[in-house]
């Protein structure tokens, strides 16, 4: 299995692993804005491209695809990781084109993956923004996982909810099939579900409290692979002032029904200037710093760096 | 503040020992994430499990405070217009007494959870018009008693109400003595 590439409280990249569900709800959007507002907060910020189903951050950004990219590093076509480190318009911000180096191994074995994300976390930046794209295959859920921060956007209508969940079902089974000892953990579950306990079994909280009754060595692992699993959300497109609420909910009811924290880092609200900027190649923040989304968008990165961004004036 | 354990609490999202107040607002808001339709949560739980999580959130509020949870004050699905009985009896603002009037209770609880009879159906496994004889207590239209039994168990389960038991063996004293 992967190994989550870093504790918190490690030195090293932040790695933002952005993805989560339906298409078309905004994510390259979101991570490329949200890149650019955190660099502008003075951090060092790498983008990352690995969505396998249409690369395109740099034309948000604004630029050429790049040249070299994650698959001459692993291939060793060049000489250092800071190679394949293209320069943006903006300070502090780099884009690495990652998703060829994802297609080419059509489906990565752990260990790839792993190396992968090793290779990532040795770049010299403060945070990297990885752009998943959607779906819920392995891949994605793996660097989701291995990310261990990992955002889903969402927007609010059903669909996106539902996905939304979804994602989350997926990667939390994913990830607690990791709690160890794993026979064991497995042999508590089986008698939990084998006998009349089983009843009182309607969500995975539940579960996890019969577990913890027939084997509390399992009980243990499996929370404690649970707890460090706890994403973020990122509310895109509010239009009306009632789903600023969406964000907050969405959490409760996953801590009711898995038994996580799901955190919202921000709402974002609907801004036809967004649009035009995606048109105009610019990110929003940049081109229009004081649209309601920009504004919103420095919000969520101080939320990041783990303090307020002033506004630019 | 009197039975309350300390998941009880945790449910409501609430520190121990909360003020009454808070423990309302609290038992709004997972009541209005728990409503049939409600965008954050859904297609998270199935319908079954979305009763049982509402029937939760009551108990922990009945342990809470000791008081049966208020009827929450928000706008409920509308529901369409039904064939028989019970027009005009315990339509709106009293509940009917669930000791004289089973049925009646059955019916008035279904609609406060915005449910209609297809979703309780859906639910129980019960056909709609079986439900609507049950809760209109059509006496000649029932099956058998032990059949009788089991449907108001389930239907009171389904709806989360504090005492099946009680209120099968309510159900069946009134239907035997009509």
């Amino acid at each position: 299995m992967i190994e989550e590439i870093q504790e918190p409280t490690e030195t090293g990249p932040r790695v933002w692993a952005i993805g989560g569900g339906k298409g078309g709800v905004g994510k390259s959007v979101v991570a490329a804005n949200l890149a650019l507002a955190v660099a502008r907060t003075g951090a060092r910020v790498a983008l990352v491209d690995a969505d396998l189903g249409g690369a395109n951050l740099h034309t948000l950004i604004g630029i050429p695809s790049p040249k070299r990219n994650l698959s001459d590093f692993i291939a060793r076509r060049v000489a250092s990781l800071n190679e394949i480190l293209a320069p943006t318009p903006f300070d502090n911000l780099w884009l690495v084109s990652g998703a060829k180096a994802l297609l080419e191994t059509a489906n990565p074995s752990f260990g790839q993956k792993t190396k992968i994300l090793r290779h990532l976390a040795s770049l010299d930046v403060d945070h990297i923004f990885l752009d998943l794209g959607a779906g819920t295959s392995f891949n994605v859920l793996d660097f989701f996982l291995a990310a261990r921060r990992g955002v889903l956007v969402v927007v609010p209508e059903a669909t996106s909810v539902e996905n939304a969940y979804f994602f989350i079902k997926a990667a939390y089974f994913r990830k607690l099939k990791r709690a160890q000892p794993r026979a064991r953990v497995k042999a508590a579950v089986d008698e939990v579900m084998r006998g009349d306990a089983r009843q009182r079994v309607r969500t995975p909280r539940d579960l996890m409290a019969q577990v913890m009754a027939v084997d509390a060595e399992a009980g243990a692992a499996l929370m404690e692979e649970a707890s460090t699993f706890s994403p973020s959300i990122i509310v895109n497109r509010i239009e009306r002032s009632e789903q600023t609420r969406l964000g907050d909910e969405m959490g409760s009811a996953c801590r009711d029904y898995f038994g996580i924290n799901l955190r919202c880092l921000g709402n974002l609200p609907y801004d036809a200037l967004v649009r035009r900027s995606v048109d105009e190649r610019r990110p929003a923040v940049d081109l229009f710093p004081q649209s309601s989304f920009a504004r919103a968008v420095r919000g969520a990165a101080g939320t990041v760096v783990g303090q307020p961004v002033e506004a630019v004036g | 503040m009197s039975h309350a354990r300390f998941e009880d609490w945790q449910l409501l999202d609430l520190a121990p020992g909360a003020e009454l107040a808070e423990v309302n607002r609290a038992l709004h808001f997972r009541r209005s994430l728990y409503q049939p339709g409600a965008l954050a949560t859904y297609n998270l739980l199935d319908e079954d499990e979305r009763l049982r999580m509402l029937d939760r959130i009551d108990e922990a509020y009945r342990r809470i405070t000791g008081n049966e949870p208020p009827r929450s004050p928000g706008p409920r699905p509308v529901e369409p217009v039904e064939e028989t009985g019970l027009q005009g009896e315990g339509e709106v603002g009293s509940p009917p007494d669930p000791r004289t009037a089973p049925g009646a209770h059955l019916r008035f609880q279904r609609r406060a959870r915005g449910l209609s009879l297809e979703q309780l159906s859906a639910v129980t496994k019960i056909r709609t018009s079986l439900i609507s004889q049950i809760e209109a207590e059509e006496v000649d239209q029932l099956p058998a008693a032990v059949f009788v039994r089991g449907h108001v168990l389930q239907l009171a389960r389904a709806l989360g109400l504090a005492d099946p038991n009680e209120l099968a063996a309510r159900y069946l004293a009134k239907v035997r003595l009509d």
